[in-house]
């Protein structure tokens, strides 16, 4: 008798928290605002940024050449330098103040300067032939593309040097070449092996999109029923007292079905379509979604109890977006960050999402290996569902107390 | 005239009512950009990545493998965080985010080294974290390429030559790379300069749309322009003067802690920086209203408005160079505001380039007024008749 009674008043509770959670997919579905947060956003901006960031590396960076010595050397090297896909040489130039002028006027983004006495250093081998390299530092892009495949020729010539000069020196060529290469080495990228800015970016910007249409999404289901004095913490359809564990169940459980389905595609389709890295386990990546989700939502759901409009959760949360990406560590090395900073990071749930999905999805690493993130995550998914609970059990509380109050006026 | 003045002024007294009475606008304008500024200023405070973690498999273990480490070690741009004869641990390690490189000293290093075997470094980046890995990989090169020359210089001293004849035989070529007004290649002076602006151009549209729209929302539009004298423009003028101080307040706040106080470089003209700011406060405002004006509902033009403000980040292409995008996307960069504001900044504070350079981008920013005006015509039949839905 007690038994089914017991089992019978469980029964209701799971009835009533369906209740809430397909009252909550109809909140969604109606709303066409919520709708485009949810599904437009997050299927979109994957997209765009994709097309945005459509060469992985970039290419062809334009560089001007003012070669004083005019001789076989320095052509020899622009020869193999203009054939790095990185630069293209667009202006040989007389003078380096005709080369400053086009730097200045944004027409090239690099300068290569010859000596005049480069050749004779090289051939007489009593100095260092110096080369010198002007970089744009507007982008560290170009920077980065100019110097680099400048110093991959210049290490390349200069083996070849040295050989001819040990061999001028009456050493055998062979022994030459043992000495110049004492030591070879060889230079392997093990993960994302493009080095490109989409590979690196936009895998991190996925995690970044599900997390802020998350929050944008249910900060303005807050406000709406904050706006329509509809009762968040009440069962609906009810008037009197608040059932916070049911509520916050079932309605995260909406959240949760739509970005389940969302996630999958957004983390698996979209670097397979688009050609980034993905040599992650599927399922790992689906295994770490699950607690990134729950905590994602319920993070999102505390928030949500300051939004008093539906819009304005956005005005104030816009620029989250930036902070979130740099505190996490992914724009710039974590081991940078002040520690007050690293410390709060911990709180987030995109720090340890986006680690986890790198360290999976861009680095092959298994569940085991990303031990550290998934366990976070499922802390900050319980630390944020009590911090849920407790902040709708608050706001039911003060609202009560403060009609109670406030009716004999 | 008088009239038209004191309507501006009675709209911007209503208006200074509406703004304190709600925490919104200034926590999202006044608290946004001294949080960011704050955050930007104190993540990238060393300028360049130091001591960036890698991993050494040091499967020789003998003085010189330990001394290759040392010499690694006290450089600056890196750090040895885990010394192992196992590769698979410092991949694993690498795999855990701890590390960005690994270099591999391989078995019988020291031996064959000495018997002019030629055994071969390895070095490994993660370029899933790019600022990391290139750091790591740079020092890395370095330091293979330097094995190779101290090896050299041994043997040709034992052989007797002098120590300037040696050097030439050890490095023939050498590259001086001359990073133009930015040699310490400091990523706060790279980025934050651009960012900040950034973030103000997204903070003055979203608080313009959200002040507009919020009027069409509550239905208060009609006494809006009712203490305008029905004027639209008076109306419009007197509601954003109060903002727009407070934009460029803090837009000029942000440059002259960046410019004067932390001596970022201008090899140009700061005063034509600011003006870009006030231009760019000014586009954006401009820009707000074409929004609204075209979606005269609070919701739709705020979910536009949020699209377009975060993608301007990414168009204005100050991490990613505009050339490289598809093209329609090259096109699109013209429509943001910030884009032209970079290119200021780029003439002013790097270039110092032909003037042109700056008037340029001046008066594209000038031109997201015209888009207003053309939006403005919409936007006061919403205002006067409300008739869009309101959520």
């Amino acid at each position: 008798m007690i038994l089914t009674r017991l089992l019978h008043s469980k029964w209701l509770k799971v009835q009533e928290t369906c209740g809430v959670f397909t009252n909550e997919l109809l909140r969604i579905f109606r709303d066409p605002g919520v709708l485009v947060i949810f599904f437009v956003a997050t299927l979109a901006y994957p997209v765009l940024y994709n097309f945005i960031y459509w060469k992985d590396n970039i290419e062809n960076v334009p560089v001007a050449v003012v070669d004083m010595s005019h001789s076989q050397e320095s052509r020899a090297f622009l020869h193999k330098w203009n054939a790095a896909p990185d630069i293209s040489i667009t202006h040989y130039c007389t003078s380096m103040s005709e080369a400053e002028q086009l730097l200045r006027a944004q027409k090239i983004h690099g300068i290569i300067y010859f000596p005049s006495d480069f050749a004779v250093c090289l051939n007489t081998g009593m100095k260092t032939a110096h080369i010198s390299l002007y970089c744009d530092m507007s982008s560290f892009l170009y920077m980065k593309a100019i110097y680099l495949s400048c110093n991959r020729v210049m290490l390349e010539d200069m083996s070849r040097i040295q050989v001819d000069r040990y061999e001028a020196m009456g050493y055998d060529k062979q022994f030459a070449w043992e000495l110049v290469q004492a030591a070879p080495y060889t230079e392997t990228a093990l993960f994302c092996e493009s080095g490109g800015y989409a590979s690196f970016l936009i895998p991190a910007v996925l995690m970044l999109i599900l997390h802020q249409t998350l929050l944008f999404g249910i900060c303005m289901l807050g406000g709406t029923a904050r706006e329509e004095n509809d009762e968040l913490f009440r069962l609906p359809g009810r008037r009197r007292g608040y059932s916070v564990l049911r509520i916050t169940l079932g309605r995260s459980a909406a959240y949760f079905l739509i970005y389940l389905a969302l996630g999958a595609v957004v983390l698996l389709g979209v670097p397979r379509v688009f050609h980034l890295p993905h040599i992650g386990d599927p399922i790992a990546i689906l295994k770490l979604l699950v607690p990134y989700l729950l905590a994602v939502i319920y993070f999102s759901m505390s928030v949500s109890v300051f939004t008093r409009n539906r819009e304005s959760g956005m005005v104030v949360l816009i620029s989250s977006s930036l902070i979130f990406l740099f505190i996490a560590g992914v724009s710039w090395p974590q081991q940078m960050l002040p520690d007050a900073w690293r410390y709060l990071s911990y709180f987030f749930p995109y720090t340890w999402g986006v680690h986890g999905f790198l360290h999976i999805n861009t680095m092959g690493a298994s569940l085991a290996t990303t031990a550290r993130e998934y366990t976070a995550l499922w802390l900050l998914a319980g630390g944020y569902f009590l911090t849920t609970c407790i902040s709708l059990w608050i706001m039911g509380y003060r609202h009560d107390h403060l009609q109670q109050t406030s009716a004999p006026e | 005239m008088k009239e038209i003045f004191r309507n501006i002024l009675s709209v911007t007294q209503r208006e200074l009512g509406r703004m304190f009475i709600r925490p919104l606008y200034m926590f999202a304008s006044v608290g946004v950009m001294v949080l960011c500024t704050v955050f930007f200023l104190s993540i990238m405070k060393r300028g360049a990545p130091e001591r960036m973690p890698v991993a050494v498999v040091d499967k020789d273990q003998t003085s010189i493998s330990r001394r290759l480490c040392h010499e690694t070690n006290a450089t600056q741009s890196v750090e040895i965080v885990l010394i192992t004869p196992n590769f698979a641990d410092a991949r694993e390690a690498m795999q855990r985010g701890e590390v960005y490189g690994i270099l591999e000293i391989p078995v019988g290093f020291y031996a064959d080294i000495a018997s002019f075997k030629q055994p071969t470094l390895h070095f490994y980046v993660n370029n899933a974290y790019t600022v990391g890995a290139n750091t790591a990989y740079k020092q890395l090169l370095t330091m293979c390429n330097l094995t190779s020359g101290a090896f050299q210089r041994e043997v040709l001293r034992k052989k007797g030559l002098p120590d300037y004849l040696i050097m030439e035989r050890i490095q023939p070529v050498s590259i001086s790379a001359h990073l133009i007004a930015n040699p310490w290649s400091n990523y706060a002076i790279y980025l934050v300069s651009t960012l900040l602006p950034g973030i103000l151009s997204l903070v003055v549209l979203m608080i313009t749309i959200f002040a507009i729209g919020f009027e069409l929302k509550m239905q208060t539009s009609r006494d809006w322009l009712e203490v305008a004298g029905g004027n639209y423009t008076v109306a419009m003028i007197g509601k954003l003067i109060p903002y727009t101080i407070l934009y460029v307040v803090l837009g000029i706040g942000c440059n002259v802690i960046l410019f004067r106080f932390l001596h970022f470089p201008v090899i140009g003209s700061s005063w034509r920086l600011m003006l870009a700011i006030l231009l760019l406060v000014f586009a954006m405002e401009s820009m707000a209203i074409t929004l609204i004006g075209a979606l005269p509902t609070l919701r739709d033009a705020i979910s536009i408005g949020a699209l377009y403000g975060m993608l301007g980040f990414s168009l204005s292409g100050f991490t990613y160079p505009v050339m490289n995008m598809l093209p329609p996307f090259q096109a699109l960069t013209w429509l943001i505001p910030l884009r032209h504001y970079y290119k200021i900044y780029v003439n002013e504070a790097l270039m110092s380039g032909p003037t042109m350079n700056t008037i340029v981008p001046m008066l594209c920013l000038t031109a997201f007024f015209l888009l207003a005006l053309i939006a403005s015509p919409r936007l006061h039949g919403a205002l006067v008749n409300n008739n869009y839905p309101l959520k």
